[in-house]
């Protein structure tokens, strides 16, 4: 008995008389256009990538904060305190949060979060400015329910790796071999849907709330 | 004609004609009416590039279909270096199968679900529910639509038929007996009400299976693309996430998976960008705290493969974005649950008898204003109303439609080719109408044309035809 698989695959060929089985080069040449894939039609803009990713972001019912690298346990009371929430947060891992020192003010678990979770703080692998877009990525330390559970979700990203476009997102992701990571999450706004009357609610599955505190090196 | 066509084209007719009638229906698809259309406006025109975008979006997906097998090969390689499984299926009851049997081997109990409209083509969680597991849907309009014992009946809001009122009915039967006695009526608190009792389900799940809106040959990624986070919740937090998807979902790059995604939020919802698009590539690394055990992809066909190559061809670069059903008066007059099957609006009227038979649909085709909104609309520019007129075509060469119809298209088709006759035949009702309308402007009844001017005025026709007018004007100068 054939497999569903050859079954199929024959099918195809047959409907798209490629006629006998595909040769080796063939396949050669599509993975040689998938190596060299460029990027095609981009929406154009001029902004400076800052500018345009806070215009987005907050037009995705997003807040942020710009601060520096030294204040990120601050602003982070600042934000909590805002929302009458204890100091105390599930922590992910990133090249910023690894270098941040905790003080003994603050609670931070360093483990996936649960249906309870209340605050998660995320390292952003990189943002787009098109979008407002942050990019996240899954890793040893970084689990991506921290991404989902929570209701607020805070998302540190490093000013100097906001790009354009998505495809010089795509690109930083091949050049540090994560881009067949289990998860890349794009993330653009808080959780919401628009599935009772077409009248959009925040707070869905995901996060109610998503602030992005911005590194900017001085 | 058979049987089954005759009864079918009975039933859609019959279904139509409730759906008109159902006053809840028509509340909802009033307040859906007009939201989808404006946002996707508002979007195409704040994207000077958008034309652009959209012919690249289809040349990608043309450049896919034609060595789709090919890209199919390289994908799957891909999955596999990443860990994962690839199964293949034939048609639906292969699909069902392959699941439940994943499923059973991991031993689920529960299994939760992001949106699949695949999952709904095969008819899956019958199958799942008939082994014994729960089978949760977590899009909140899937799990509306569930509760209801409803079927989508639309691609990306499936419960847009329903209204306010009918949630809070469902929630409050089905919710009760977990404790939530009080009845929520406020779209918040509705909201927070399934968030709370969908959170239990998630952590409680074994297995998760969910679609697909692209497949990425470069790195073996299912994307999937939803404004909730259930997908997400219902792909990283199981066991074993299980994929189901089209075998025409598959894309070369990343780069092209940008392009896709730049016309597909605007074109669903208007949206520049869907608040989370993700890409999961294979089960938990060894070094990960978390993630699936198991990761698998079911790959179907189920009549796909056969529209290669031939004149329906282009009906596959479809990504299942819903603005050609947002358009279509037919649709905004019915919903979609009259259409009979899980595809409805304009790509479910070309899809439907391409994958299930003319005999499962005869009526789609002809349900149809050929306005060619859908086609213009279309964000990878499927000729959706020349394939519907295509349809119609083939169920006339295959003489599948009536007698009666068959013989008044004879009838015109001769007489149309006689345009000196056609002429003369024409002039008496022209005159008839314009005498019998003068008066009002408008006919509000004709004999035998009922079906029309039940529900509205015909306009009078001018006096004379613009031919007969075009010949006096030229004698005149």
């Amino acid at each position: 008995m054939t497999s569903a698989r050859d079954e199929i695959l024959g099918t195809l060929r047959k409907s798209l008389a490629a006629g006998d089985p595909r040769t080796l080069r063939r396949l050669e040449e599509l993975r040689s256009r998938i190596q060299n894939s460029e990027p095609q039609v981009q929406p154009r803009f001029d902004d400076d990538l800052l500018t345009r990713f806070c215009q987005k972001h907050v037009t995705v019912h997003g807040t942020y904060d710009r601060i520096s690298g030294d204040g990120i346990e601050a602003a982070m009371v600042r934000y909590l305190a805002g929302l009458g929430l204890d100091a105390q947060w599930h922590l992910g891992s990133g090249p910023l949060l690894d270098e941040t020192h905790w003080t003994d003010q603050v609670f931070v678990y360093r483990k996936g979060a649960d249906k309870d979770t209340k605050v998660a703080l995320s390292e952003a692998f990189a943002a787009v400015a098109e979008t407002g877009t942050l990019v996240l990525c899954s890793g040893p330390a970084v689990p991506s329910s921290q991404n989902f559970l929570p209701d607020d979700h805070v998302i540190i990203v490093d000013g100097r790796r906001i790009v354009r476009h998505m495809e010089d997102a795509w690109a930083m992701l091949r050049d540090s071999g994560a881009a067949s990571g289990r998860a890349i999450n794009l993330i653009t706004g808080p959780s919401k849907t628009g599935d009772i009357e077409q009248t959009i609610q925040y707070g869905a599955h995901g996060p109610r709330r998503l602030h992005v505190l911005i590194v900017e090196q001085t | 004609m058979s049987a089954s066509t005759s009864s079918q084209r009975v039933e859609f007719q019959e279904r139509a004609r409730q759906a008109l009638s159902d006053v809840s229906l028509q509340r909802a698809m009033a307040k859906a009416r007009g939201g989808f259309v404006d946002h996707r406006r508002d979007a195409v025109d704040a994207l000077p590039e958008f034309d652009a975008i959209r012919d690249a979006a289809r040349d990608i997906k043309d450049h896919v279909l034609a060595n789709l097998d090919g890209y199919l090969e390289l994908y799957e390689q891909k999955v596999i270096e990443n860990g994962g499984q690839v199964h293949w299926a034939r048609d639906a009851d292969e699909a069902c199968r392959i699941v439940a049997k994943i499923c059973k081997d991991a031993e689920a109990k529960t299994v939760t679900k992001g949106k699949s409209m695949v999952s709904e083509e095969i008819h899956l969680n019958p199958v799942l529910e008939a082994a014994g597991m729960t089978v949760v849907e977590t899009d909140l309009g899937e799990y509306i639509v569930q509760l209801a014992g409803e079927t989508p009946s639309h691609i990306i809001a499936p419960a847009v038929h329903k209204t306010r009122e009918q949630i809070t009915d469902l929630f409050h039967e089905h919710h009760s007996p977990l404790g939530y006695t009080d009845r929520v009526t406020q779209r918040e608190a509705l909201v927070n009400e399934a968030r709370s009792v969908l959170r239990e389900r998630f952590v409680a799940a074994d297995v998760g299976i969910t679609g697909a809106n692209f497949l990425v040959a470069e790195t073996g990624a299912n994307v999937i693309v939803t404004n909730e986070g259930n997908g997400d919740l219902t792909s990283c937090l199981p066991r074993v996430h299980i994929v189901t998807a089209g075998i025409e979902k598959v894309i070369p790059s990343l780069d092209d998976l940008s392009v896709l995604l730049r016309v597909l939020a605007r074109s669903a919802t208007g949206q520049e960008f869907s608040a989370y698009t993700s890409l999961y590539s294979g089960p938990r690394r060894t070094d990960e705290m978390e993630g699936p055990e198991a990761y698998h992809v079911v790959l179907l066909d189920n009549g796909r493969s056969r529209l290669l190559g031939g004149q329906y061809q282009p009906m596959l670069r479809c990504i299942r974005c819903g603005a050609c059903l947002n358009h279509c008066p037919v649709y905004g007059a019915i919903g979609g649950h009259a259409y009979g099957w899980v595809y409805s609006g304009p790509m479910g009227s070309v899809l439907t008898p391409l994958l299930n038979g003319f005999d499962q649909a005869m009526d789609l085709p002809n349900a149809c204003t050929l306005n060619g909104r859908c086609k213009e609309v279309c964000p990878v520019r499927i000729p959706l109303s020349d394939l519907l007129l295509k349809h119609r075509l083939e169920q006339h060469d295959r003489r599948l439609n009536t007698n009666f119809g068959r013989f008044l298209l004879s009838a015109w088709a001769w007489l149309a080719r006689r345009p000196r006759l056609y002429q003369g035949v024409m002039a008496l009702p022209l005159w008839l109408m314009h005498r019998l309308g003068k008066r009002r402007g408008v006919l509000s009844r004709l004999p035998g044309l009922g079906g029309w001017t039940d529900s509205r005025d015909f306009p009078i026709p001018a006096r004379r035809s613009f031919l007969r007018q075009w010949h006096t004007h030229k004698a005149r100068s």
